[in-house]
């Protein structure tokens, strides 16, 4: 792999006013889990997940995002492990765990009483370990009583090891306790399907492997998910039963894309889906990872109608680090979080962050950005924007992978 | 004349939209707000344009102008761009010389700003040459197909010497539109004339543009909130037009309505007057309650254009929520043709 660093990166902020940046004590490498907790003494507390050890994860009372300040910092039991992805839901929070290997521990997530927002208090763990699995890499629960998440499990074994996570379902509503209740995959993933094994994607198309990431569930339709499943493309799933999630519709660019289909953000309002896939090879070697609209009307058949326009690639590839898209802001269904069926932001690595206006869905149009120069000590010589969330305030947190911490912005478009 | 959106009728707008798209904070909305700096030949316009770059408030301005050499710049040069076309001044600023087609600069500056080719910018001051009639390059920012998606002319600011002013204002039909078309006046050396000649050269300039604010120079400066500052309309309060405002072939006025209108009457009587009058119409600007909108719409056009309807979240001044239209115009087009053209409309409007 070769590390290209450009003479200069300009920083560039459009529309955007930067009012706070917090290093977040020299463990300013973030991953993709960025939940709000709206504390019942008053205080919004933005819970931050860590893209790897040695920390756990972070809080940081943002109550006053010009003046950010962390109020926790957890370590994890060990370094052979990550914990890359969080939610809260009042004041209880899941972090997940996956381990550097199959059959490790902690492999699984853990639930925290967040009440005392300095002092959370382990109140149960979900155990995801096996000899076939590294646990529990995303997770998605906003409603207090159901974890959505991708992960692997002790019963399960695939013909590819990189294809461990699936879509499980965990009844947490006595967090002590919790308790699958669902879980699918696609048919073919795990020895012993009654179905032809996975094709693989051919050379030189890269295989990255067929398993879930984002496992989003809705209020405005809970009986569906919304599902990631990198190399597989997009799943709409039936979960009016959970224990028994059928396939609504499936679409999958890839080929000749480069699959990682990462995060599907539906607009209920508005009859789309917008699409991430994403990018995880440096000098954007798997390029274009793109955000994609889809026009959601049947949503048996989504149908791509749009892209979101991205800076050239030739001019980001060479910066250091990725340069494609990653995460979105979700429209998280919990209290403190902005809803936005116009406006899209996603973060791109290198390339910063990038607010887009889809009100015409068929032309999307960047209406601003925000890519910081590389931060202090970065190794790569290059941002790498991570992950982001917006408050109902419309302050919007993002975060660097690898070094630079939290930065907080304005929206002004 | 634009209507609703293209995917009416396919996908629901969404919260944040009316019918011509996401409602906007302010007129340009996303666009990189362009600051028009005319002035006739010798007025002062490098020296008021020198003076905004090196103040804080004008950080990360580009400048595009026709020479290098006529903004004299040099000293503040640091480094010429490999093309050799912009050059990066102190203060964030850069500066782009053109030397024939403004379209094609103003594009490569934007592709350059987002390729990171150049240092980023928040703004353009485009500084015309002095016999420069304003009309053809507004009508290059205002068409669809050009500039209009990525730029907005955000003010047109003419500099009009103090002594010499008035001579250059009755001997050059192009120094009096300069002046008509400005959205704000500066007099520049101000502190070399003497009392009399200011007060004559105000008159001079009011009997073309009574509106616009206007600031005297001190030493080629003046506030560069003036000069930023992203209203196109002068505050209601101030607004005299209709007052005789003849001079030069030139007419300025305003026409206000007390309800919203119909889209499709306003678009009609615009469009008539665009069609039939678009030669004598140098520019219509103004912000129209309109049915159906939340917010008001801002509404210019230059001789035929009318640019695409934006729709503000609400309006600047909540005190002063009313429809005005000011029209800018030549060749005896007036305002009580075009008052009698907006009713004679209004009335075939559907009930």
């Amino acid at each position: 792999m070769t590390i290209t660093r450009a003479e200069s990166k300009p920083a560039a902020i459009w529309n955007f006013r930067l009012i706070g940046h917090h290093e977040l004590n020299g463990f300013g490498g973030m991953g993709e889990g960025l939940s709000m907790q709206m504390a019942k003494d008053g205080r919004r507390i933005l819970w931050a997940a860590h893209e790897s050890a040695p920390k756990n994860f972070t809080a940081i009372d943002v109550s006053d995002p010009r003046n950010p300040k962390v109020v926790v910092q957890t370590d994890l039991p060990h370094q052979n492990m990550r914990s890359n992805s969080l939610e809260t839901s009042g004041d209880i929070m899941a972090v997940a765990y996956q381990t550097k290997q199959v059959d490790m521990q902690p492999a699984g997530f853990e639930l925290f009483d967040i009440s005392k927002p300095e002092a959370p208090r382990s109140i149960g763990f979900f155990d995801a370990s096996g000899p076939y699995s590294r646990g529990v890499h995303q997770l998605w629960f906003c409603d207090g009583e159901f974890v959505h998440m991708a992960a692997g499990a002790r019963d399960f074994q695939p013909h590819d090891m990189k294809d461990d996570q699936f879509y499980r379902i965990v009844d947490v509503r006595n967090p002590s306790k919790p308790e699958e209740v669902g879980r699918w995959w696609m048919p073919g993933q795990r020895v012993g399907d009654n179905a032809p094994k996975i094709q693989r994607h051919p050379q030189p198309i890269r295989d990255s492997g067929f398993r879930a990431h984002n496992t989003n569930v809705y209020p405005q339709k809970p009986d569906r998910c919304y599902l990631g499943y990198l190399d597989g493309g997009m799943f709409i799933l039936d979960i009016s039963d959970k224990s028994l999630p059928r396939v609504v519709s499936n679409w999958d660019n890839s080929p000749p894309y480069h699959g990682f289909t990462h995060t599907i953000l539906p607009l209920f309002g508005r009859d789309l889906f917008v699409v991430t896939d994403e990018s995880t090879v440096d000098n954007a070697a798997d390029w274009p990872k793109l955000i994609w609209i889809l026009d959601g009307r049947d949503e048996t058949n989504p149908v791509p109608i749009a892209t979101c326009p991205m800076p050239p690639v030739a001019d980001f590839k060479d910066r250091g680090g990725r340069f494609g898209a990653h995460n979105l802001h979700e429209n998280v269904p919990v209290p403190g979080c902005w809803q936005s069926e116009n406006i899209i932001l996603g973060t791109f690595f290198n390339g910063g962050l990038r607010a887009f206006d889809i009100t015409d869905p068929y032309r999307p149009q960047e209406v601003g950005h925000f890519v910081p120069e590389a931060p202090r000590n970065s190794s790569l010589g290059a941002i790498q924007i991570n992950d982001v969330f917006v408050d109902d305030r419309g302050v919007v947190f993002c975060v660097d992978r690898k070094i630079g911490g939290l930065y907080i912005l304005e929206m002004d478009f | 004349m634009t209507d609703a959106a293209l995917f009416a009728g396919v996908f629901p707008p969404g919260a944040a939209a009316g019918p011509f798209g996401r409602r906007q904070r302010r007129a340009r909305g996303a666009r990189v707000p362009v600051i028009l700096v005319t002035g006739f030949l010798g007025a002062g316009k490098t020296t008021l344009v020198k003076a905004l770059l090196e103040s804080e408030a004008g950080r990360a301005t580009a400048v595009v102008v026709n020479e290098f050499g006529e903004i004299g710049i040099d000293q503040a040069l640091l480094a010429p761009s490999a093309e050799g076309k912009v050059a990066l001044l102190g203060n964030g600023c850069l500066c782009c010389a053109v030397r024939s087609d403004l379209e094609d600069a103003f594009r490569t500056l934007f592709t350059d700003r987002a390729r990171g080719a150049v240092p980023h910018f928040d703004r353009v001051v485009l500084e015309l040459s002095g016999a420069d009639d304003p009309m053809p390059v507004l009508q290059t920012f205002l068409g669809e197909r050009a500039l209009a998606r990525e730029y907005h002319i955000q003010a047109i600011v003419a500099v009009a010497d103090s002594a010499t002013g008035r001579l250059a204002l009755r001997d050059n039909p192009e120094a009096a539109r300069q002046i008509a078309l400005a959205d704000r006046i500066v007099l520049s050396k101000s502190d070399l004339a003497s009392a009399e000649e200011v007060a004559a050269l105000t008159i001079a300039i009011r009997a073309i543009n009574p509106d616009a604010p206007l600031r005297e120079a001190r030493h080629g400066q003046v506030d560069p909130d003036f000069l930023l500052a992203d209203s196109i309309l002068p505050p209601p309060s101030a607004l005299q037009a209709d007052a005789p405002g003849h001079a030069a072939g030139l007419s300025t006025f305003v026409l206000d309505f007390d309800a919203p209108l119909p889209w499709r009457a306003l678009t009609a009587a615009l469009g008539l007057l665009c069609e039939m009058r678009g030669a004598d119409l140098l520019r219509v600007k103004g912000l129209v309650a309109v049915e159906g909108c939340r917010g008001p719409v801002v509404i210019h056009a230059v001789r035929h254009l009318l640019h695409r309807p934006v729709e503000l979240e609400a309006w600047p001044d909540p005190a002063a929520a009313r429809s005005r239209l000011v029209f800018i115009t030549s060749g005896g087009l007036g305002r009580a043709a075009v008052a009698a053209l907006f009713r004679a409309v209004a009335g075939l409007a559907p009930p």
